[in-house]
């Protein structure tokens, strides 16, 4: 039973590789992923507040500097606080995505953030529209401050985010300064981008990246990606290796807009 | 029948919870893989057959959920239960540490299977010094959490019939 078990699971891994995001196996987590979808909605509604809680307490270090920051800003903090932070922060958000100053030309459609990724090996999130509101794989996520992802597999009511973070994920961009052209891509339980950069480009920490828009890259030119936070080259290198902090924690957004997506009746 | 009835009950149950309830309790941003506890507690409890068979099923729902390859935590599970059956099976008796051990040592191996096969079969980004933090927290969160998940299974896969292959019915020294 174990051979035949080991050979039913290496012919389904296969089978999913060859279908490349189609096929049977697509449509049996499509199938799934939709099936769940009211459960997720639930479950999430009820375990906000608990996962906020949860957050601060694994995540000290980071409190502890909010605390020095929030200290300085008291009076906005206490204004923020009975206002609901939660609240606010998801009204600034949309605000962002509604004005969308650095791609005025680009339509979409605005999505909530529903789920996390369920596995420590991808760095995805799930968003609550799919091909029912015109969400196909390949298509560019955003939010107010700049890019988050791409869309790596849809269902007719939820849609897959890759993160810009993931290891699998790569984005031509270009340097504010220079210009000049490189692939930024994750790096595995990493906040940061990396690059690898020839020598005679000169990169400035604090530089902006942007998206290159070049052939073939599937995003469109000029969104915001991140800025750089280190470059360092060792003896006898023949590249630099560049470090880019995305400008939002891309699996902290809690709305987002898929870029190119449209409803019926008109793209927002 | 009313075993194999509660059994795909609690499948459901370890399925949903993993993928609605655990992304929420992240620590370290690592998630438990209480479908892969789940399988161990079956194995440990019926023998390295049916924690292979509930080892594939387990797998292979959780592969509906999550973007590596559909197939490929199927067969990791599969490998583990059918190693802690087998491991099981020459253990003489039962004690207190025993499942929060084994879900530490069930999530370090099958942790170190998901990287390695799945580097094999094109998942390169996994061959990733971090992966081995992942799986070493991932462990630790599976031993914790094998606390609560062993008597759920044990509850779920009881029978009124004889046992095979079960530690308990070992006389020990």
């Amino acid at each position: 039973m174990l051979v035949l078990l080991l050979l039913t699971s290496i012919t389904l891994i296969t089978l999913d590789t060859r279908s490349n995001g189609g096929g049977a196996t697509a449509t049996a987590r499509n199938t799934a992923r939709d099936a769940i979808s009211p459960v997720q909605d639930a479950v999430g509604d009820v375990l906000d507040p608990i996962d906020d809680w949860f957050d601060g307490v694994t995540r000290s270090g980071d409190l502890k500097n909010e605390n020095a920051r929030l200290r300085r800003d008291l009076a906005e903090a206490v204004a923020s606080a009975a206002a609901g932070r939660g609240a606010l922060r998801e009204n600034r958000e949309l605000k962002e995505l509604a004005g969308l100053t650095y791609a005025p030309g680009l339509t979409g459609v605005d999505a909530q953030v529903v789920t996390a990724s369920p596995s420590n090996f991808s760095e995805t999130v799930g968003i609550d529209k799919g091909t029912d509101a015109g969400v196909i794989v390949g298509m560019s996520v955003v939010t107010g401050d700049g890019l988050v992802g791409r869309v790596t597999s849809t269902s007719r009511r939820r849609a897959t985010v890759l993160l810009l973070t993931d290891p699998k994920s790569g984005v031509s961009v270009r340097f504010e300064n220079s210009g000049a052209l490189e692939v930024a891509s994750g790096r595995q339980g990493s906040s940061l981008l990396a690059l690898d950069v020839p020598l005679d480009v000169k990169v400035r920490r604090g530089e902006l990246v942007l998206t290159s828009g070049a052939d073939p890259s599937i995003f469109p030119g000029g969104l915001p990606v991140g800025t750089v936070v280190s470059v360092r080259s060792l003896v006898g290198a023949l590249s630099q290796t560049v470090l880019v902090q995305p400008l939002l924690e891309v699996g902290h957004a809690t709305f987002v807009r898929v870029l190119g997506a449209a409803v019926e009746g008109g793209s927002r | 029948m009313i075993r194999y009835a509660r059994l795909t009950l609690f499948l459901i149950a370890i399925v949903l919870i993993q993928t609605t309830v655990m992304p929420y309790l992240r620590i370290l941003d690592v998630v438990p893989e209480l479908a892969l506890v789940a399988t161990i507690a079956i194995a440990y409890r019926e023998g390295p057959e049916t924690g292979a068979g509930f080892g594939f099923v387990a797998g292979f729902a959780t592969d509906l959920f999550i973007d590596t390859p559909l197939g490929l935590s199927a067969l990791v599970f599969t490998l583990t239960g059918y190693l802690i059956g087998v491991v099981q099976g020459a253990m003489a008796r039962t004690a207190w540490w025993v499942p929060p051990v084994l879900g530490g040592l069930g999530g370090l191996v099958s942790g170190l299977l998901f990287v390695g096969i799945g580097t094999l079969v094109g998942q390169e980004q996994l061959w990733a010094l971090r992966s081995l933090r992942i799986v070493a927290i991932s462990a630790c969160y599976d031993a914790v959490v094998a606390f609560i998940v062993f008597p759920v299974a044990s509850l779920a896969c009881h029978s009124d019939g004889p046992r095979t292959a079960s530690p308990s019915n070992a006389q020990g020294w």
